[in-house]
């Protein structure tokens, strides 16, 4: 078995007030681990835990060894050297043509020449299909675009570990059929290690190695494991419902009355 | 010429080996030949990869033939993915884009930009106007709430920085005015000068400029980070008028403000110019007298009307410039920078027509 490249030991993820509790699992080198869940219970509040811009409330987690909170400055930086983030919202400066997003990372973390700098966005573009976009605003392309155009920044620095939140949403299902295949590419050329939070079933199939399951209602998490298993047997109902694509059930005016 | 890959390649390692040998790539001829001895090669990352088109992209340019040794596939794979001819430069600034323009060029866009601005402008002006109006026959289609929450934002939040600058200016207008007034032995006329300036000018101006750099500027900032975030589209498919939901609240607070604030800077100036005065052992009865003597309802009820209309000018300016941003974080900015400017500009432009105005009435 591969080495654990995160490490969340029971922590308790919130704002000030806790919203997870209790949540311990591990991220191996080179899977592609999901973490699922209805909307609003706490996907991105994890992310932003490992990612470090929100301390746990309790707990510790820890990226390739090194704690974002808890440890010294050397040990964040450290830490934050390992990963790629492409946020929820796209999050594109949007003063900046989409090459010039792409660059800023290896502006800041690379000593490349200025053309190797361009040659290695127009590639990350080019992989995400928005190489011919290279000169425009995050203002004047579409919402799915600035998302892929998100990802290609996220993916300049060749991460070993790549953050995604909701990478497919808003794409269409051929585009975001192809974004599968870029990260399983990623994951078995470049042994990168992706964790991504996606609602989309048929994409968890494809490509999801492990999933962590969050719950509102049980404010943690409810299952993990390989989802095609947790879909064959689920352990609980909600499990079952989730993967099922089954609203909750409401109780029948028989129940109600028993 | 030789270059080795290393067994893993990393950015690190890629950077290195990329510095070394840009000048030697750059100078092959179509005569020579580079050998790339990939056969090493355990990992090659995204920087790694990079570097192969670069070498590609440069022999297809420079015309040099590439021998490579690629045991593992890896070099193979990352032309497959990437295809060097689709990354040829075809001129340097390609992948630019030009930002600056011609000096004819920029001078014409600006003044059509000018000139479009003043346009809008007079839409939005009307806009507010016939919103107005139509407030008179239907008061309760005012937001009172956010009236209210504006009024207090930019009036009674900006009550101590009003006061003290008032309170400066008077020191000063008196300081200033008693120096060359002392001369001919009458300090006292100085209470006359004060009064009168800052009922009629000064005040009004002093809170404008407060009013404008406090207030105009939030409000554009306000209504272009909504106009950035899409919510004034929402409300325009909801059928809202931004006009009737955001603008008109927010100018009749300023309007309503502006003359409130006034007053309290006429106050505290005319505290500072008693300071003065009394440190020169003028009377405060003296003082009272002369300020009762040389200030009529005409000058104080001009005063406040100009600064009602200054106050219609800043509120109607921010959120005309706040509805009219772009659509990105930087257009807020120079949304609030020319909501300012704007402002200032028609303030003074206003103030000589008052100017104008009041000799012709003979105020
Ligand atoms: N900045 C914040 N401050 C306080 N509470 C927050 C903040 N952001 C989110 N929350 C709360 O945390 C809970 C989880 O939010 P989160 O954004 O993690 O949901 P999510 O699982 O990512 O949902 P979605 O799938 O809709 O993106 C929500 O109940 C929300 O009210
Ligand atoms: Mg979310």
């Amino acid at each position: 078995m591969n080495q654990a490249v995160i490490t969340v030991t029971d922590l308790t993820a919130g704002y000030g007030k806790p919203i997870l509790n209790h949540v311990s699992f591990e991220v191996r080198e080179g899977e592609i681990f999901v973490i699922l869940g209805g909307s609003g219970c706490g996907k991105s509040t994890i992310l932003k835990h490992i990612i470090g811009l929100q301390p746990p409330l309790s707990g510790e987690i820890r990226i390739l060894g090194d704690r974002i909170f808890g440890g010294d400055a050397a040990e964040a930086q450290r830490a934050r050297r390992h990963f790629g983030v492409m946020y929820q919202s796209g999050a594109l400066f949007g003063s900046m043509t989409l090459l010039e997003n792409v660059c800023v990372p290896l502006e800041s973390f690379t000593a490349l020449p200025p053309d190797a700098r361009r040659l290695l966005a127009l590639m990350k573009l080019e992989q995400v299909g928005l190489k011919e976009y290279a000169t425009f605003f995050p203002a004047e392309i579409s919402g799915g675009m600035r998302k892929r155009a998100a990802i290609a920044r996220s993916l300049a620095l060749s991460p070993q570990i790549l953050f995604l939140d909701e990478p497919s949403a808003g794409l269409d299902p051929i585009t975001s059929a192809e974004l599968d295949r870029l990260i399983l590419r990623l994951r078995d050329e470049q042994r990168m290690t992706v964790v991504m939070v996606t609602h989309e079933l048929p994409s968890i199939y494809a490509v999801a190695d492990r999933c962590v399951m969050l719950d509102r209602e049980a404010a943690g998490m409810i299952a993990t494991g390989v989802p095609s298993e947790l879909r064959d047997n689920p352990p609980s109902e909600k499990v079952r419902a989730f993967f099922n694509r089954e609203p909750e059930r409401k109780k029948t005016t028989d129940e109600v009355m028993k | 010429m030789l270059i080795e890959l290393p067994e893993q390649c990393t950015q690190g390692a890629i950077e290195n080996l990329w510095r070394k040998n840009r000048k030697a790539v750059k100078g092959l001829k179509a005569a020579d030949s580079l050998s790339l001895d990939a056969d090493r090669v355990q990992f090659l990352d995204g920087t790694g990869e990079a570097f192969v088109i670069a070498l590609y992209r440069a022999s297809a340019k420079q015309g040099f033939a590439i021998q490579c040794r690629d045991a593992q596939g890896v070099v193979a794979r990352t032309l497959e993915q990437f295809d060097p001819a689709r990354f040829a430069e075809s001129s340097p600034g390609q992948f630019v884009r030009k930002r600056g323009t011609k000096l004819l060029v920029q001078l014409g866009e600006s003044a059509v930009g000018l000139w479009n601005d003043m346009v809008d402008e007079f839409a939005h002006f009307g806009a507010t106007v016939v919103a107005l109006l139509r407030l008179l026959f239907s008061p309760h289609r005012l937001r009172w709430r956010d009236f209210w929450l504006n009024f207090e934002r930019a009036g009674m939040d900006a009550l101590p920085i009003t006061m003290l600058v008032g309170f400066l200016i008077g020191l000063i207008l008196a300081f200033m005015s008693a120096a060359s007034l002392k001369q001919f032995g009458v300090e006292i006329y100085v209470a006359d000068l004060i009064c009168i300036g800052l009922f009629r000018e000064l005040g009004p101006i002093i809170t404008g400029i407060i009013l404008t750099g406090r207030s105009g500027s939030a409000f554009a900032a306000e209504l272009g980070t909504m106009k950035v975030n899409e919510e004034i589209d929402a409300l325009t498919t909801f059928g809202l008028s931004p006009t009737e939901f955001l603008t008109l609240p927010r100018v009749l607070a300023a309007t309503f403000v502006m003359p409130t604030l006034t007053i309290f800077s006429i106050l505290s100036g005319l505290v500072g110019g008693a300071f003065v005065l009394l440190s020169m052992d003028i009377p405060a009865v003296a003082y009272c007298q002369h300020i009762a003597g040389s200030l009529s309802l005409n000058n104080a009820l001009f005063g406040l009307g100009k600064s009602m209309v200054f106050g219609f000018l800043i509120g109607q300016v921010g959120c005309t410039q706040g509805l009219r941003t772009g659509r990105t974080a930087d257009a807020v900015g120079r949304a609030a920078t020319a909501s300012v400017v704007g402002s200032l500009v028609l303030i003074t432009i206003f103030d000589g027509g008052f100017a104008v105005l009041a000799y012709f009435m003979g105020f």
